[in-house]
């Protein structure tokens, strides 16, 4: 279900206003800028992942089609494949010039403390990472088997801490 | 739940499709069983919003300035696209001017060409047409001032009794003339033919025209003991002369 707000953007986005990239940074650059740092676990690099994706967002706008993905996924997925590109070229040039920063482990939200770091670790690792689940089963030492109901759980979790949220925009949304 | 939308769920190629990992194989299956089964578009909808839930935990304050940084690199890049953008079209028109001035330059070179070539075969033509002129002349005058040329008067038989002829020929120069001053009218579907004998051979002198310019002089083969006859052939001349239609003749 996509929201005024996000249709608004589309809109905006698809005239090539540029206001809309105002609008993006405004609702979603703190979630995007999250993931980018989540990827590359270092500031200025995120910074430059979220310059170059705010920039090939405003580049590909005309091809966001809003009836195969919400807007947050097609941002996540440039944002997310920047940093992976980022990471991987950076380390191209030389592994040890990149100054990893381990501080975003005590950066870690209240809500995130919800999810159990055993679901949370598969979630990552499908979600930032961009691993298969076949993949993240191999990477983590754990059967593919326990990374399917892990995924189901850890899911359920988030539902548990959003729904209640969810609920109040939809009554909201409705009301209004 | 229909079995293959079970096993299908039981992959993980909704969570790949989600991340945009799948290829053009797999995204096609995909938006298959996302638009065909409710199921499938129900727990993709689910993984989106939880891909945003998920995404927004890890959210984190953007820094001070970096809103700016990415405003003016976008605008540099706005910027950019529209000065190419007018140097594509500029270059575009500046290229389909220099594309049609070529042509027409090109075709206009094509026709003076052409043009060239006809002039220069005219003047080719004009210029050995003179020449000869010019040694006809010349001959002409040699043969009518020359005082050993003879001239011989040749009048017409009972087929044509008004014809006149003077007939110039010089033995030394080796040159001979006939100027034809009078025809007789014939019907339109004959003819007054000219030939020579020379050296036992029939020369072909054309067809006599009607007499428009009767001081003109037309120049006959010289030879030893040649003959020259006048003969009535049918319209548009014939290839031999028909030896009882002979209307003059000259010996010189």
């Amino acid at each position: 279900m996509s929201t005024l707000l996000e249709k608004h953007i589309v809109e905006l986005l698809h005239e090539g206003n540029d206001k809309a990239i105002s609008l993006l940074y405004e609702h979603y650059g703190d979630t995007l800028y999250g993931v980018a740092h989540k990827v590359v676990r270092n500031e200025e690099i995120a910074q430059d992942v979220l310059q170059e994706s705010f920039v090939k967002i405003w580049n590909k706008s005309h091809t966001y089609d809003p009836s195969k993905a919400k807007l947050f996924t097609w941002l996540f997925r440039i944002t997310r494949n920047t940093a992976i590109d980022k990471i991987r070229s950076l380390s191209n040039k030389s592994e040890k010039e990149i100054q990893i920063d381990v501080s975003d482990v005590y950066n870690v939200g209240k809500e995130l403390d919800k999810i159990e770091a055993k679901y949370r670790i598969v979630l990552e690792a499908l979600f930032f990472e961009g691993m298969t689940q076949q993949e993240a089963s191999d990477e983590l030492g754990i059967p593919l088997g326990t990374i399917k109901s892990r995924l189901k759980i850890g899911l359920r979790e988030l539902r548990k801490i959003y729904g209640a949220a969810s609920f109040l925009l939809f009554s909201l949304m409705h009301w209004l | 739940m229909k079995e293959k939308v079970r096993i299908f769920l039981e992959t993980d190629l909704l969570e790949k499709y989600l991340l945009g990992n799948t290829s053009s194989e797999e995204t096609a299956r995909v938006e298959r069983y996302i638009a065909m089964y409710p199921e499938v578009r129900k727990t993709y909808r689910e993984l989106e919003e939880n891909l945003e839930a998920f995404a927004k935990l890890y959210s984190r304050k953007t820094p001070e300035g970096l809103r700016e940084r990415i405003f003016s690199s976008i605008q540099s890049q706005r910027s950019g696209r529209r000065r190419f953008i007018r140097y594509a079209i500029a270059a575009s028109i500046a290229a389909l001017f220099f594309a049609g001035s070529s042509y027409f330059f090109w075709n206009q070179n094509q026709s003076l060409q052409q043009e060239n070539a006809i002039v220069n075969n005219k003047i080719r033509v004009l210029e050995a047409d003179m020449k000869q002129q010019l040694e006809d002349v010349r001959n002409q005058f040699i043969v009518l001032n020359n005082p050993q040329t003879r001239k011989y008067l040749v009048n017409g038989n009972q087929k044509a009794r008004d014809l006149k002829a003077i007939a110039y020929v010089n033995p030394v120069k080796k040159l001979s003339y006939i100027n034809v001053r009078n025809l007789p009218q014939l019907p339109e579907n004959q003819c007054y033919q000219m030939w020579a004998e020379v050296n036992g051979e029939m020369v072909n002198l054309g067809v006599l025209k009607d007499l428009d310019d009767r001081d003109r002089l037309l120049a006959l083969p010289y030879g030893e003991k040649a003959m020259s006859y006048i003969t009535i052939e049918p319209e548009g001349g014939n290839t031999a002369p028909t030896v009882k239609n002979i209307v003059a003749n000259l010996k010189y």
